[in-house]
């Protein structure tokens, strides 16, 4: 086996590797090439290019040739990745086909994927908010999971560093429980979401309603320039791919940056299998490869390792990097690797209708989503029946319609009226979910997937905080919304299954502990050093957040730490 | 300054697009091919459908944009073998109920026959005529304000909007 010598070694040695090229990978990459080290960033799908690889990004409607609606034989071959509501002719592309990487769901858990360079950063919904001290706070106030190793203020001039960067719209809205960021200008609440916002203030002094924070360019900044990024368009059709940059993405923002340093060597088509540990140095020394092409197992060395392959991903691959010194998994002296998996509880919706403001309406798009209602559920101390509590978006848009009514002339004449309708109103829930020991992934002892790695055994499910926190979310809402003289009000809950939120987080979490916990407060594992994870898998505990600004910020950290522990020799 | 700079921004953003691959198949009236889904009679006659349901005016009708077409594609494509089914059942009605009424082909009836025919169909309480009057007028009018000649010249597509306001009197 030529490989075997010593110049191929040689070949295949960096100072860095980067498993997955996601938006937490992404940022590992941009930072570690920014500080010198050669670096390989190993991506298992295929490469998607800025621009180039987004096909279909200037389509117009009417050139999707079943107007988005995927074919029903393609849903019926997808049944998990075609739930998700970015599962579209533009960009069913972005998603895996289900049968490539099949997992066992001990119970229901739709387990959404994207497997290319960049990840799910290119379909993410791009909502950017920090935790708050609050947050950081709460598995220790209320005693679950284990206490955070970190607070607010440790992460907080991470969160500065990753939002220039990456460029936020916000408002500096001075709440406690979100604290404001490094933002872009805002994009402006409707005017019935500011009556909703004055509504709601009026009887509830501590519920506020805010225009939600997300990754978009409201006003490019020369760093934003300089990465070939500019304004937002406000097209809303991010999940294709923005020609402009006007979102941030891995592949508009953070690879070609890492690219441009020349110290990273990308590897698309390359799956991760395990990582390879030296009994003797007591560290992990590399990566073994399946590259996706050939079938062909390879390794690549490197001094240290960030392991970024998306939370539950991340989790397989430590759970299947077993030596005689770490027989069930990497680094799982604890025992807690693959367990405490926590995920948001997405379940409840309400909608209604309004007949105020008539002689207002909207223009052109925005492209942030609407408003945000930050928790206000036990934030200083408990005082529901259930733990923690849920953020919630809320929008409000003016109804224009066309009838239908009639036939031939009639019905066309119909077609071509626009009318004006009075507004709809809607909220979803974001609930914080409690990671329990008992919500695990898991290696299946006998199914394999198409590369002959171990499938993922899935067992997560709701409880009865969830179910209570989804009661209370209908209820203070509906009130809400009487208050403000909504009408139609109706709710749901979809009980849809675990996963479909998409922000699966834990298994691998930080903690002060090494008997409970896997690593420590610099994304380090306990018990080798030199291994880092810093994207979902990582989580201690949920809050309601969107969570991929928090996997920036954690990963910037880890770099920084890391490098300048390598500069110190101690690693 | 700033402005330049953002400009200098946006061109390299558009640059980018000259390189966008052109495999992509769009499709309009004049591409988009016939399925296997009806017959050489059942197709001239959802064209009639279609025609009677939006008709040409001083703008073109729906059989003109291939909304026929269209509906075919997404009933083969999307649908379940049931609404298939139905369509060509429904077809079939269309047809008898025309001959038994008018005393000839629905294809060969005026607009005002037409229009009765499918009006029937819609108020019938047979379950395929009904569902069958339901689904094709639900994709002829999707078809149809979906299509390029519509999007460009009565709604006015805008890809890239550029702009939000949250707050402008209605009549601006």
């Amino acid at each position: 086996m030529s490989y075997f010598n010593i110049d191929s070694q040689k070949a295949r040695t960096y100072d860095a590797i980067v498993i997955g090229s996601g938006i937490s990978g992404g940022w590992a990459a941009k930072e570690l090439c920014e500080k010198g080290l050669k670096t390989l960033v190993l991506e298992r799908g295929r490469d998607v290019k800025h621009n180039v690889d987004y096909p279909t990004t200037m389509k117009m409607p009417w050139e999707f040739e079943h107007r988005e609606r995927m074919p029903l034989e393609v849903v019926k071959e997808n049944p998990i990745q075609s739930k998700c509501y970015n599962y579209k002719e533009s960009a069913a592309h972005f998603f895996i086909k289900d049968k490539d990487q099949p997992y066992v769901q001990e119970k229901p858990f739709d387990w959404i994927r994207g497997y290319q360079v960049g990840g799910k950063s290119l379909l993410w919904a791009r909502q950017t908010q920090r935790w708050s001290q609050f947050d950081f706070e709460g598995p220790a106030r209320d005693g679950f999971a284990v206490e955070w190793p970190i607070s607010y203020n440790d992460i907080a001039p991470w969160y500065s560093h990753v939002e220039k960067f990456a460029g936020i719209t916000g408002n500096k809205d001075g709440l406690d429980s979100l604290p404001d960021g490094e933002f872009l200008p805002p994009y402006d609440l409707n005017c019935v979401e500011k009556y909703f916002k004055e509504s709601v203030a009026k009887k509830h002094k501590d519920r506020h309603i805010i225009i939600s924070r997300a990754a978009h360019i409201s006003q490019p900044q020369q760093i934003h320039l300089d990465q070939g990024r500019a304004q937002c368009m406000s097209r809303q059709m991010c999940e294709r791919g923005c020609p402009f940059g006007g979102y941030f993405s891995s592949n508009s923002s953070t690879i070609p940056w890492a690219a441009k340093t020349g110290n990273m060597t990308l590897r698309p088509q390359s799956v991760v299998h395990s990582i390879i540990y030296d009994e003797k140095k007591g560290k992990a020394t590399g990566v073994r490869v399946i590259d996706a092409n050939t079938k062909e197992m390879m390794e690549f060395y490197a001094k240290i390792i960030f392991v970024n392959a998306a939370a539950l991903n991340t989790n397989l691959v430590l759970l299947n990097s077993t030596s005689s010194r770490f027989p069930n998994g990497l680094g799982n002296d604890s025992g807690v690797l693959g367990k405490y998996v926590a995920f948001h509880n997405y379940r409840a919706r309400i909608s209604a209708e309004y007949d105020g403001h008539l002689d207002t309406t909207t223009v052109g798009g925005r492209p942030n989503g609407g408003g945000y209602i930050p928790r206000f559920r036990n934030v200083y101390k408990q005082e529901t029946d259930f733990l923690r509590g849920y953020a919630a978006g809320f929008g409000a848009h003016r109804i224009s319609y066309n009838s239908r009514e009639g036939l031939g002339e009639d019905l066309k004449a119909n077609l071509f009226k626009r009318e004006m309708g009075g507004w709809g109103v809607g909220s979803h829930m974001m609930g914080e979910t409690i990671p329990k020991k008992s919500n695990y992934v898991a290696l299946d002892k006998n199914l394999k997937d198409p590369f002959g790695i171990p499938q993922l055994k899935i067992s997560i499910d709701y409880d009865d905080n969830d179910d209570k926190m989804v009661k209370d979310y209908l209820e203070q809402m509906t009130e809400m919304f009487t208050e403000a003289g909504f009408k139609n009000i109706r709710t749901s809950d979809s009980k849809q299954a675990p996963g479909l939120d998409i922000h699966e987080m834990g298994g691998v979490r930080m903690g002060k502990d090494p008997k409970t916990s896997v690593l420590n407060k610099w994304n380090q594992m306990h018990a080798v050093s030199n291994v880092f994870v810093t994207d979902g898998a990582s989580m201690t505990s949920t809050s309601t957040q969107n969570p991929s600004l928090t996997y920036m910020a954690f990963t910037a950290r880890a770099v920084d730490y890391a490098v300048k522990q390598m500069k110190a020799k101690s690693l | 300054m700033e402005r330049r700079a953002a400009l200098k921004g946006l061109a390299t953003a558009i640059g980018g697009l000259v390189v966008l691959p052109s495999w992509a198949s769009n499709w309009n009236h004049t591409t988009l091919q016939p399925t296997d889904l009806l017959s050489a009679e059942e197709t001239p006659l959802l064209a009639s459908v279609v025609d009677t349901i939006i008709p040409k005016t001083d703008t073109p009708g729906a059989k003109e944009l291939g909304v026929d077409r269209f509906i075919q594609l997404m009933i083969k494509d999307c649908y379940d073998s049931k609404a298939q089914e139905t369509l060509k059942k429904g077809l079939a009605t269309v047809e008898e109920d025309s001959k038994e009424t008018f005393g000839k082909s629905f294809t060969a009836c005026n607009a005002a026959q037409r229009i009765h025919i499918l009006e029937g169909m819609g108020l019938s309480d047979d379950a395929t005529s009904k569902g069958f009057f339901t689904m094709v007028k639900g994709l002829t009018i999707q078809g149809y304000m979906s299509s390029e000649y519509v999007m460009t010249n009565i709604t006015k597509y805008e890809m890239i909007p550029a702009r939000w306001n949250g707050c402008v009197p209605v009549n601006q």
